[in-house]
């Protein structure tokens, strides 16, 4: 039985030997096909692809950046979680201020002390008083993530100065922190999908 | 060197790579270079093209046989693969991938065309040729008159064989990485690698007699 075309590519690729196939030794007829393929590899290999100036590389570079500058950018997970995150925080920010609302209506109301500059994150002196799961990261992260922003996506997201029950957030009881921290993961893990 | 790709989207500014920040994306491997890329880091694709755009134009040159359509169609490569890579997902090497999306913009584009032969080549004296052999001009003569006779012979072989044979050949593909390319497997490549040659000497044979 004559070698197969896939035999007779992998002897004359040396992929395997030619010792590993004793019908060679008896068959003229796959011997002939063994130097023929051997002898076309070769003249096949020589031609070369002529080598283009230097200035051609930078020439299609700048071409295919031309023909890129009118696409959209691609829209990979990345992008449009950056695009989005105003409004994520948007959403968080009206979930804890609902959390706030509910929590008020069925516990003893908390006056927060006055403090002297808006901020969008609870202030040095007032995390001081809050318990230690304050420390808490998914608190800490909304924390990062908000202190720079500008006053007006501030606004956007739903922030409002001083005096005003969302800056109660930043004197909540454990409890309400608790309640606070798992429903702004759940936020968070609802806008990144 | 710095890019000079800056993208910007509505209201993010626009953004422009240092030096510093060029040669730290230089050093990632594909599949970080692609996530860059995704991330809207500008300059990553142009890394990409920067480090494709050899072998890309060498396939494409292979299956048109001239500067200018390899050109064309290698600037088509890289936009469509700008579009898809968002669909890219890892799975196969960045260079496999890139290979595909060659093949098929070329064999699209090689059957729409009359198969090349011989006098279609572009002529040597307009080809942007850099000699590093020390031939003389009659002998680089002759060896660009055979490689011209051989294109044109590959020109004719069947799509499979010809892009099987080119990639195998000329690019040093692995069986199973033209099998994943070609979307065949691997007994199958080699039965058309074998079947490419075959009839690359019979053609060869027929234009010498």
């Amino acid at each position: 039985m004559h070698l197969t075309p896939e035999d007779l590519i992998d002897i004359a690729e040396g992929e395997r030997t030619e010792a590993s196939a004793p019908h060679l030794a008896s068959c003229a007829e796959c011997r002939r096909q063994l130097v023929d393929l051997r002898a076309v590899m070769s003249t096949a290999a020589d031609v070369e692809v002529p080598e283009p100036s230097p200035l051609s590389w930078d020439h299609l570079s700048a071409r295919v950046n031309d023909a890129i500058a009118e696409e959209p950018a691609p829209a990979g997970w990345n992008w449009w979680l950056r695009a989005a995150l105003p409004f994520a925080l948007a959403t968080a920010a009206a979930v804890v201020i609902a959390l706030v609302a509910t929590t008020r209506l069925i516990a003893p109301h908390v006056e927060p002390p006055p403090t002297d500059a808006f901020v969008a994150v609870p202030p040095p002196s007032a995390r001081d008083t809050l318990a230690p799961d304050v420390a808490d990261p998914s608190l800490a992260f909304v924390a990062e993530l908000t202190q720079d922003l500008g006053w007006e996506e501030t606004r956007e997201a739903g922030l409002a100065p001083r005096g005003s029950a969302e800056h109660a957030v930043t004197h909540l009881s454990e409890d309400e922190l608790r309640q606070l921290r798992d429903l702004l993961k759940e936020a968070m893990a609802k806008s990144s999908d | 060197m710095s890019s000079s790709l800056a993208w910007s989207l509505p209201g993010w500014p626009a953004l422009s790579m240092t030096e510093t920040e060029t040669r730290s994306l230089a050093q990632l491997n594909d599949s970080a270079l692609v996530a860059e890329c995704l991330a809207g880091t500008p300059g990553a694709f142009d890394l990409i093209v920067e480090r494709y755009r050899r072998p890309i134009y060498q396939v494409c040159y292979r299956f048109v046989g001239n500067h200018e359509d390899a050109s064309d169609l290698s600037q088509d490569v890289f936009l469509r693969a700008y579009r898809g890579l968002k669909n890219f997902r890892g799975q196969a090497a960045l260079s496999t991938w890139l290979y595909r999306i060659g093949v098929n913009v070329c064999l699209n584009r090689v059957s729409t065309k009359k198969p090349l032969d011989s006098t279609t080549n572009e002529p040597i004296e307009t080809q942007n040729l850099i000699d590093a052999t020390n031939d003389s001009p009659a002998e680089r003569l002759m060896r660009e008159e055979q490689s011209a006779r051989v294109r044109a012979a590959i020109a004719r072989l069947p799509d499979k064989q010809r892009a099987t044979l080119i990639l195998r050949t000329y690019h040093e593909l692995s069986h199973q990485e033209i099998a994943d390319i070609l979307g065949s497997s691997v007994g199958a490549v080699k039965a058309n690698f074998f079947h490419a040659l075959a009839n690359l000497k019979k053609i060869l044979d027929a234009s010498h007699a």
